[in-house]
């Protein structure tokens, strides 16, 4: 375990990798006057500079070492800046950087002609810097710093074409369900996920306070050096709501249940923006969250812990098969994709939750984990070709689309790669791999429940398969829809989108196989430098915890050390071997949902619309497609009847009651000087008479 | 001292002048004087960001002397005051021109109506061209100029008066500059206000007026009972006062400062105020003014009524107060059309925040709640100086008949939206590091204290930044996003005297929220000096690490499921016992 503090050496470029997207994005605005080409440029190689940076530690990282170094901050409160760069955080980082590096590079081609580019370029950088300022941040607080970042960013970028023009928006023009529309504007989108986030910011701040309460310090050393304020917590029964506080800011962010709306809206914005923010990196952050904090609560199993893991295993699970089943029936490509995302971060959820709920954590958090990576490269590949076939028919829906495979040579072939990762085609694809290593945590947890969550988990798989056929088959197979054949007609040629463009989702795609080829070792690579990483750090070792403080030991005596690296490598031994049962649910669930995908929208030997022409599919699928009404009760809930709320007390309390105070304390002075105007009758007489009365009834009042 | 008076003395010079020389000088001279002031007002504050005061007395006749004094509460707010006034000179200048010439004109025509509508169509800007470089007839000019003058001499005056009672040592010199305030801004909305601005003035006069004699009766009686209205004298007979008394005095100090600040129930006169004043002036009267009620709670309840009781027993009111007040702002908020009435019922909003900070009970509360006044008259300036930038140049305020200027009016648009970020409170803006320090303090004082009412409390305060949220990105919207309506079109953004001013703000915000430590320090070296050996105050942070604490980790590494002897003394230790002695505070 080397660990670097301070400024020296290498350890200034943990500071620099977020750094540097920051001064890039202060400097575009200085290039307002340059061409499209130069803004368009400089921003790839901030990002570019910013990625290789990243690269620059991740030996250290893959060596279990770390990178700590801190600058006092806030001194009057005692909290510190500074960057943790251990293993997580160093190839957390590296992913977001060269995702952001492919989709950049595509961005220069995608938004070609577009106008305000320094906006898009300004909050694009801004995002990867906050971004990173996540990953790497030694302390909640400037975790948090960066999560208001990314969620500004997202804010700005969903609502980039703020002139609200109809084709930009999402949804079905006229669709509602419940009396609430179920199509988006992007402004409007941009706003809801705003304030949705913010929703779970407020339970993570509250989370947040409590433990600064009671540990004076937000960082995430501090506080596993020193646990004393867990034990006084969990007295106070405090401490697994304050964690699930916390959670509830990555719910936030990562749109799971009951928080996932905002997903789908953010897909109003460009779509390379979908790639990087709502699908490869942004929407990671909850589960990044949940990695970065899942060790340390899991190290305060002491106290136990487990309703914490049960909650987000079941959090995670729920959205998984939610919006699953709701991507089945959406005819948009960009809405399937965004369902799909939040559903396989559902899995990512559910394996750090289960994770907390084995005695062998290290299994479900490398699941968890290389689920995260693996999911990252073929999203984001598959959003860019979305992209590109957005670019080319100019329509969102994929009804519209339909036989692109001639035309679209090189899109279809990359977008059926990372189509076959998502669907986790067996063996070759990493996809495969990490939901196998999900399913396999799944099921040698020792969780009461576990099937029942395993059981969901196919489910979703089955469904995955599916949904992802159909939409394969629906772009790229069949005959081309009415759009397209109207696009031909008019003289343009549907053809193949330029280098720019598909270099990028091509190099994802192939990492994606690439990988997958070699999914086993890989994953048991990372499996041994996650197992290292918790024992050195956290005490966490095969079959438990070694208690608070022990860390120390751990690392101080080699004897220790040593049968910690040996279980480590028993552990790793361990996950080589595959758990049966998991490998044939995953491969029958890749059969039967690709099966069924491929029969209805590939051969389409049936159509699924005569087949489902019958009550009760017609039912699930009108319940599916206004996705179970939720949106609907989000919208009665928390806009539709507060704002009534609301009117009636402007109208009735603030219009009438308290508006009415002037003008009433004006005819009370009216009345007064009238009464005044009675009394002052200038006859002397009266006023003496008065004058004895008063001094009569004084005199009175005193003898009395 | 001279930066307290030099606006006063140099006030009438500032009308003459204008009257003689035109604008431009009468601009520059307000500006020199405030800006020659504001830093008379920081070199002292330097000195002091680690604690201590600094005092300059006076004799003053047969009242005796007089003092001015800066220390950690004053600081923050006499900084803000001063900076805030001597940058809106500048922001003044356009506007202020636009206005008096506006106003020539409809007494020219002799239309004396007063309707908003028809007085905004004049307002229009359809050349493009900005007023200044217009030839004016002689006429127009000395009108101006006198009119101008005239503007700045009261501005001034109000800019003095706001300083003085955020700097006075005496209950009585307090009372005083808090009137010598209020006249000054009753004229200026009286003279430079929209729609029916001589029934708002006089309404904001009333209003504040009958506030502020509640307050006096409060402020007579300390003197008298403790005998003596030196801030030190009253603090150091508070405990003389007898306790029918106290609750007289705290439910009109609470009543006076609670006008001020526009809480709920007494807010009725904000609303209308702020809409038709002239809006440099809203931007001076919504940042700077109704904070001072906060002030005014914290120096002369808080810290000179110290005695025990009075601050715990009633801080749950205030708290409850607070929240009602956060919540029916934001939502009466949401409910406007105008987005000067937006802005005004999101100051009352803002209000509550620091009523609610201030009712926490806790070192941190009160510094969020301090910190807060600093972050709002940044937020809240920045938005209403958007609002009078957009008038400006599209005539209007409705927000039915904007939209879509974000292409149009990309700077206005670039500061607004740092503004709301401000009041929403994201980081990297000052209000972030003014919430979450004013909340974390409410969350201490609910847990410590084991109150569900404030536990409820906080739930729906920190849930009300959602509101929060909802109608300043609505606003936004409306004003920024969607389509440009047909009479839009040419609309460019506003002059550098508008733009730069802004950014001056905008920066400002940002720098103190990645560096909140200049504020901070005194401010929590003030608030903890409040309550120094007593139990009222929450520490700032419970820190571990201290006596007993670290011994016992290294008793829990024998065994994994090892039970904690001492847990149950930990709890008395680090919860109930709010004293200091056990953990000194560790900074």
């Amino acid at each position: 375990m080397v660990e670097v503090l301070g400024f020296e050496g290498i350890g200034v470029n943990a500071w620099l990798i977020w750094m540097t997207p920051f001064i890039g994005a202060a400097f575009i605005p200085i290039l307002r006057k340059k061409s499209e080409k130069i803004k368009g440029y400089v921003a790839v190689a901030f990002s570019v500079i910013s990625a290789f940076l990243a690269l620059s530690i991740l030996p250290l990282g893959l060596s279990n070492g770390e990178i700590h170094s801190q600058i006092p901050w806030f001194s009057a409160l005692d909290i510190d800046a500074g960057v943790l760069a251990d293993p997580l955080a160093i190839i957390m980082s590296n992913l977001v950087a060269w995702i952001s590096v492919a989709i950049f590079v595509y961005s220069v081609s995608y938004m070609h002609g577009q106008k305000s580019l320094i906006r898009y370029w300004f909050f694009m950088l801004f995002f990867i810097g906050s971004m990173q300022l996540i990953v790497l941040s030694d302390n909640l607080l400037m975790v948090f710093f960066g999560w208001e970042g990314v969620g500004l960013a997202s804010y700005a970028l969903i609502g980039f074409w703020y002139t609200d023009r109809k084709k930009d928006y999402v949804g079905k023009e006229g669709h509602t369900a419940w009396g609430i529309p179920q199509w988006t504007s992007p402004t409007h989108a941009g706003i809801k996920a705003f304030l949705l986030n913010r929703a779970g910011d407020v339970m993570m701040l509250s989370g947040m306070f409590m433990i600064f309460m009671y540990s004076g310090t937000f960082g995430f050393r501090e506080l596993l050096a020193d646990q004393t304020w867990a034990h006084v917590m969990m007295q106070q029964n405090l401490l697994v709501p304050a964690a699930v506080l916390i959670f509830g800011g990555a719910i936030g962010k990562s749109a799971q249940f009951p928080l996932n709306e905002w997903l789908l809206e953010a897909m109003t914005g460009p779509t390379s923006v979908s790639a990087l923010i709502h699908a490869a990196t942004m929407v990671k952050a909850g589960v990044f969250l949940v990695a970065r904090i899942g060790p340390l609560f899991f190290a305060l199993s002491v106290f136990n812990m487990n309703q914490f893991f049960e909650i987000v295993t079941w959090v995670g699970a729920i959205t998984a098969l939610l919006l699953a089943t709701q991507a089945i029936v959406n005819p948009e490509i960009k809405k399937v994709l965004a369902y799909s995302t939040g559903s396989q971060i559902g899995y990512m959820m559910m394996a750090l939750g289960i994770a907390g709920l084995s005695t062998n954590f290290v299994d479900g958090y490398t699941a968890g984990f290389f689920h995260l990576i693996s999911h990252a490269l073929f999203k984001a590949s598959l959003f860019m070709a979305a992209g590109a076939i957005l670019h080319t028919v100019h329509s969102r829906f994929m009804n519209d689309m339909g036989g692109l495979k001639k035309n679209m040579r090189k899109t279809y072939i990359f977008f059926l790669l990372a189509s076959l990762s998502l669907a986790s085609a067996p063996l070759i694809t990493l996809g495969f791999w990490s939901k196998d290593a999900i399913f396999a945590s799944i099921l040698e947890s020792n969780y009461e429940f576990s099937s029942y969550v395993f059981l969901i988990a196919v489910t979703v798989a089955i469904m995955t398969a599916f949904y992802t056929f159909r939409m394969v088959g629906l772009v790229f197979f069949g005959k081309p829809s009415q759009n397209v054949v109207n696009i031909e007609n008019k003289g343009h040629r549907i053809r193949e989108v330029d280098k720019m463009m598909w270099l990028p989702f091509a190099a994802l795609a192939i990492a994606s196989i690439g990988f997958g080829v070699v999914g086993f070792a890989f994953e048991g690579q990372l499996h041994h430098v996650f197992s290292t990483y918790l024992a050195s750090y956290f005490g966490i070792i095969e079959g438990g915890v070694v208690p608070l403080g022990a860390t120390e030991a751990v690392q101080s005596s080699p004897e220790l050390a040593e049968s910690g690296a040996a279980t480590a490598e028993g552990s790793k031994q361990d996950a080589l071997e595959l758990n049966p049962l998991a490998v044939v649910s995953s491969v029958a669930a890749f059969g039967v949902g690709g099966f069924l995908g491929y029969l209805f929208y590939i051969k389409r030997i049936g159509d699924p619309e005569k087949i489902s022409d019958n009550v009760v599919s017609k039912a699930l699928w009108k319940f599916l497609y206004n996705r179970w009404y939720l949106n609907s009760v989000l919208y009665w809930i928390g806009v539709v009847i507060p704002l009534a709320a609301y009117r009636r007390i402007n109208k009735y309390f603030e219009n009438i009651l308290m508006y009415g105070i002037n003008p009433s304390v004006q005819q009370s002075m009216v009345m007064m000087s009238k009464v005044a105007k009675v009394v002052q009758t200038g006859n002397v007489q009266t006023y003496l008479y008065v004058f004895a009365a008063g001094i009569i009834i004084i005199t009175m009042m005193l003898l009395s | 001292m001279v930066a307290t008076f030099m606006p006063l003395i140099l006030s009438p010079v500032v009308y003459f002048l204008g009257k003689r020389k035109g604008i431009n000088i009468t601009t520059w001279l307000t500006f020199g004087t405030l800006a020659i002031s504001t830093v008379l007002v920081i070199i002292p504050s330097i000195g002091l960001s680690s604690g201590g005061s600094y005092q300059e007395v006076f004799d003053w006749s047969q009242l005796g002397h007089f003092g001015l004094k800066l220390d950690g509460l004053s600081i923050p707010f006499a900084i803000t005051i001063y900076l805030l006034s001597t940058i809106i000179v500048i922001y003044s200048k356009p506007y202020m021109v636009r206005k008096i010439l506006l106003q020539y004109e409809q007494l020219k025509s002799s239309s004396n109506l007063t309707m908003n509508d028809a007085e905004s169509e004049l307002y229009s800007n359809k050349d493009g061209k900005s007023f200044s470089s217009l030839v004016l007839s002689t006429d127009q000019k000395s009108y101006l100029n006198s009119q101008l003058g005239l503007y700045y001499s009261l501005y001034l005056v109000f800019a003095m008066g706001m300083l003085g009672t955020v700097l006075a040592t005496k209950l009585f010199e307090f009372y005083v500059f808090f009137e010598l305030m209020l006249v000054p801004s009753f004229f200026l909305i009286a003279f430079f206000g929209y729609g029916n601005k001589k029934r708002t003035s006089l309404m904001f006069f009333f209003w504040a007026h009958v506030g502020a004699v509640i307050l006096l009766l409060g402020l007579m009686a300390m003197g008298f009972l403790t005998g003596g209205f030196d801030y030190d004298t009253v603090r150091a007979n508070a405990s003389q006062i007898p306790q029918a008394w106290i609750a007289v005095i705290v439910a009109a100090l609470v009543i006076g400062f609670g006008v001020k600040l526009a809480a709920f129930l007494v807010h009725v006169w904000l609303p209308d105020t702020y809409t038709d004043a002239p809006t440099p002036i809203s931007v001076l009267i919504s940042s700077a003014m109704t904070g001072i009620g906060a002030y005014g709670l914290i120096r002369i309840w808080i810290e000179l009524l110290s005695g025990p009781g009075n601050y715990t027993d009633y801080s749950i009111y205030i708290t409850i107060w607070g929240v009602a007040t956060m919540i029916y702002g934001g939502a009466m908020a949401l409910m406007q059309k105008d987005i000067k009435r937006v802005l005004a019922y999101s100051s009352i909003s803002s209000m509550g925040y620091l009523l609610f900070g201030i009712g926490s009970e806790s070192v941190l509360g009160l510094s969020g709640a301090i910190f807060m006044y600093v972050t709002h008259a940044l937020g809240k300036g920045l938005l209403f100086m958007m609002a009078g930038s957009v008038i400006l140049q599209t005539g209007t305020r409705n927000m039915d008949k904007l939209g879509g200027l974000g292409g149009k009016m990309p700077y206005t648009a670039v500061f607004a939206m740092i503004g709301g970020l401000t009041i929403i409170g994201v980081p990297i803006t000052s209000g972030f590091m003014s919430e979450w320090v004013l909340f974390n303090g409410a969350l201490q004082d609910a847990v410590v204290n084991w109150s569900a009412v404030k536990a409820v409390s906080f739930a729906l305060a920190i849930t009300t930044t959602i509101l929060t949220s909802a109608y300043i990105l609505w606003m936004y919207k409306r004003i920024f996003y969607g389509i440009t309506p047909e009479t839009l079109k040419n609309v460019r953004d506003s002059s550098k005297y508008v733009l730069v001013t802004m950014g001056i703000l905008a920066s400002l915000t940002l720098v103190l929220g990645l560096y909140p430590d200049l504020f901070y320090k005194p401010i929590i070296g003030y608030v903890e000096s409040l309550y120094p050996d007593s139990d009222v105050l929450i520490p700032v942070k419970i820190a571990p690490g201290t006596g007993q604490v670290n011994e016992e980790p290294t008793n829990t590494t024998k065994a994994s499921n090892v039970a904690f002897p001492g847990g149950t003394e930990y709890q008395r230790t680090y919860l109930l016992a709010k004293s200091h002695v056990d953990h000194p505070i560790t900074f």
